[in-house]
């Protein structure tokens, strides 16, 4: 994406801290953090007392668990529902925005370097 | 007249005129923030208790009617135009600017109203002052978009009306006060009340319509319609059952649609969807803790959500685009945009120290005090969806992903500004929640930062947040593509035109087939006596031949008998 490249110092302060992101190796750094963090949040689980209303909730990890199988099974459900529901962007024709470009009028389209 | 004794709708609508007064710019602009200015400091002050009537034809209407469950959402709908015109500060179309001050004011009005015809007035108001702002984007798509809205809430304000008349043929009364579902007349309320709170099947004008207003548009309905609804369900019909699952089923089926919306404002009208459901789930339930969950939820709601619409709308504004395909790492020149977008993200998700926290979680507590197992599951797994589609897609599609190439510069500063209050606000109440909760209907017995309740969210979230990095780092997760997906609305924006246009046709051809029967019946009948009777007929042949010599024997018969007598 070389066409894409900006001279990092015309980047706002903040954006320049945020680069890091785009680094080489950043994102799996990223993604291991994560697998710690929630490996400590599990461990968690352990250190105090439940005060829950169903037994479920004393699982050690329960809402771990849930919320990791649950987003996958929706992730992969809304993928199949994509299959079945997808339509060219014009389906609706001139009746509908999704085809359309939004009013030049209502914008201030301005770069960053201008 | 006293101060306290305006309606606050008046307030608007005195704006409203005021506007027209002035000349366009910042004058009006600064209008546009005092007169909610004025109306919150009003509602403010309002006591508990108060109420202002005044006669309607053999009716009392309630104009005020003052207590802890309207004045929280008059407060928060005055901060939403608040929040909503700083925002548009820049805009310079009258049409707008009147429209968001009238659509504000009856919102706020259909809050205050006691009875249920002056409900009537403002709920129809609203309709009718929010469909401009969808209108003043000036193309032919929103034109159509537009109308299909208009003609959902008019019919929503008809059945209203319809129920209306026939609960107080029942009862006699017009109050707006707490009804049980049974007589024609209070389920017809119910449904019109349904309409505009988006329950399934009735929702498509939601995610058709948001999308299809103006960049500041959308931040102003975002706030008052679905959440006028959810007031006037949670007055009319708090602890009605079947309420408990219609929210379950709002909170769930919209999630799988935002997953894999393009249009990032989509994808927050059917979130707005799903968060409506955690609010009627609430309302079902009907215990004082569960309305309290309600109404905090509406007033955190409005604002992180106000703040999402903001975020995408500041990128819109400079790109002239929300679809996710097209953008993407924009981080780069919009950073304090991508911040206040991260802040509403974390808010609607959930995320502890974030205002979302403290509210939603005493509607899941509710669900689970109450022992509804099943339902309970079906929030917390929503919880998780609210993550995918608010919590990630928003913020990571549009700022980080893959690079767009898109070198936008931030907002201009007065939306920078409206951001960064909603965002403040949005830290502010979850990080200190004792006043919303000293400002909700009934008094409030909850903690919300309990070891199990930080915990348990946060496993629930960030294990959620590491299956989308594992879906996105083995390339499951669903890319970003240019397109629109069916829902329900297919049956009337696509089939029932095209049954209309067959049905159309084959009545034209039946009555064209019968005019073309009749037609050739008629030219048989014609051309047969022709031909039998006419010159050249087979009768013809049989005339006397000396007809013609009859004929002018008569004549002359008769020239004489004149010429006689003359």
């Amino acid at each position: 994406m070389s066409e894409h490249e900006t001279d990092p110092k015309k980047l706002p302060a903040l954006g320049r801290m945020l680069l890091w992101v785009d680094k080489p190796g950043s994102a799996n750094k990223i993604f291991w953090a994560l697998a710690v963090v929630c490996g400590l949040l599990f461990l968690a689980d352990f250190t105090y007392e439940k005060h829950s209303y169903f037994d479920i909730e004393h699982l050690p990890g329960f809402y771990g668990i849930y919320g990791f199988v649950m987003f996958t099974g929706l992730i992969l459900a809304a993928k199949g529902l994509r299959v079945l529901i997808k339509r060219n962007e014009d389906f609706y024709g001139d009746k509908a925005v999704d085809s359309e470009d939004y009013p030049e009028a209502g914008l201030e389209k301005v770069d960053h370097d201008v | 007249m006293m101060f306290d004794q305006i309606p606050t709708a008046f307030l608007f609508f005195a704006g409203a005129i005021a506007l027209l007064g002035l000349p366009q710019g910042r004058m009006r602009s600064a209008l546009l923030l005092i007169v909610p200015i004025i109306a919150a400091w009003q509602v403010w002050g309002l006591q508990v208790g108060s109420t202002y009537t005044v006669p309607f034809f053999d009716f009392e209407l309630d104009l005020i009617r003052v207590d802890k469950l309207s004045r929280i959402f008059g407060l928060i709908f005055c901060l939403a135009a608040f929040l909503g015109n700083l925002f548009a500060w820049h805009l310079r179309d009258t049409v707008q600017q009147v429209a968001a001050l009238l659509y504000a004011g009856s919102a706020i009005g259909a809050v205050f109203a006691g009875d249920l015809i002056t409900l009537f007035f403002y709920w129809e108001g609203t309709a009718i002052a929010s469909v401009f702002l969808i209108w003043a984007r000036r193309t032919e798509g929103a034109f159509h978009t537009g109308m299909r809205y208009l003609i959902i809430q008019i019919a929503s304000g008809v059945i209203l009306l319809a129920g209306v008349a026939l609960y107080y043929r029942d009862t006699g009364s017009i109050a707006f006060e707490s009804m049980t579902l049974g007589s024609i007349g209070t389920w017809l309320i119910f449904l019109s009340f349904g309409i505009k709170a988006a329950f399934p099947l009735l929702h498509n004008w939601l995610q058709d319509s948001y999308p299809a207003a103006t960049i500041t548009g959308t931040v102003i309905l975002s706030a008052f319609t679905t959440k006028l609804a959810i007031y006037a369900l949670a007055r009319g019909f708090a602890g009605t059952e079947i309420l408990i699952y219609i929210g379950v089923v709002m909170t769930l089926f919209p999630i799988f649609f935002a997953e894999i919306e393009n249009d990032l404002r989509r994808v927050l009208a059917y979130s707005l969807n799903n968060q409506l459901g955690f609010m009627v789930v609430g309302i079902g339930i009907g215990t004082e803790m569960a309305i309290n969950g309600t109404a905090s939820h509406a007033f955190a709601h409005i604002l992180y959500k106000a703040l999402l619409f903001m975020s995408v709308g500041a990128v819109m504004f400079r790109t002239g685009t929300s679809k996710a395909s097209e953008l993407g790492g924009l981080y780069r020149t919009m950073p304090k945009t991508a911040m206040f977008c991260l802040v509403g993200a974390a808010s609607i998700s959930a995320f502890p120290l974030f205002s979302g926290f403290v509210t939603k979680s005493i509607i899941l507590d509710e669900a689970a005090s109450g022992h509804m197992y099943i339902v309970w599951l079906a929030l917390v797994f929503a919880s998780a969806g609210v993550l995918s589609h608010s919590g990630i897609k928003i913020p990571f599609f549009m700022f980080f992903a893959h690079d767009s190439g898109l070198r936008p510069k931030e907002p201009p500063t007065h939306m920078l500004l409206a951001m960064g209050i909603t965002a403040a606000l949005c830290i502010a109440i979850g990080v200190y929640p004792a006043p919303l909760y000293a400002l909700l209907p009934y008094p409030v017995d909850f903690t919300p930062y309990t070891t199990g309740h930080v915990i348990g969210q946060l496993q629930l979230l960030l294990f959620a947040l590491f299956a989308f990095a594992i879906l996105m780092r083995t390339g499951i997760h669903p890319p970003e593509i240019r397109a629109v997906n069916l829902d329900t609305d297919w049956s009337y924006r696509w089939l029932l035109p095209r049954i209309i246009r067959k049905v159309a046709s084959l009545v034209a051809a039946i009555w064209n087939g019968i005019l073309a029967f009749l037609d050739t019946r008629l030219k048989n009948i014609i051309s047969g006596l022709y031909h039998s009777h006419g010159p050249e007929g087979r009768m013809a042949r049989v005339w006397p031949t000396g007809a013609m010599v009859i004929w002018i024997s008569v004549l002359l018969g008769a020239t004489l008998i004149v010429s006689f007598f003359e």
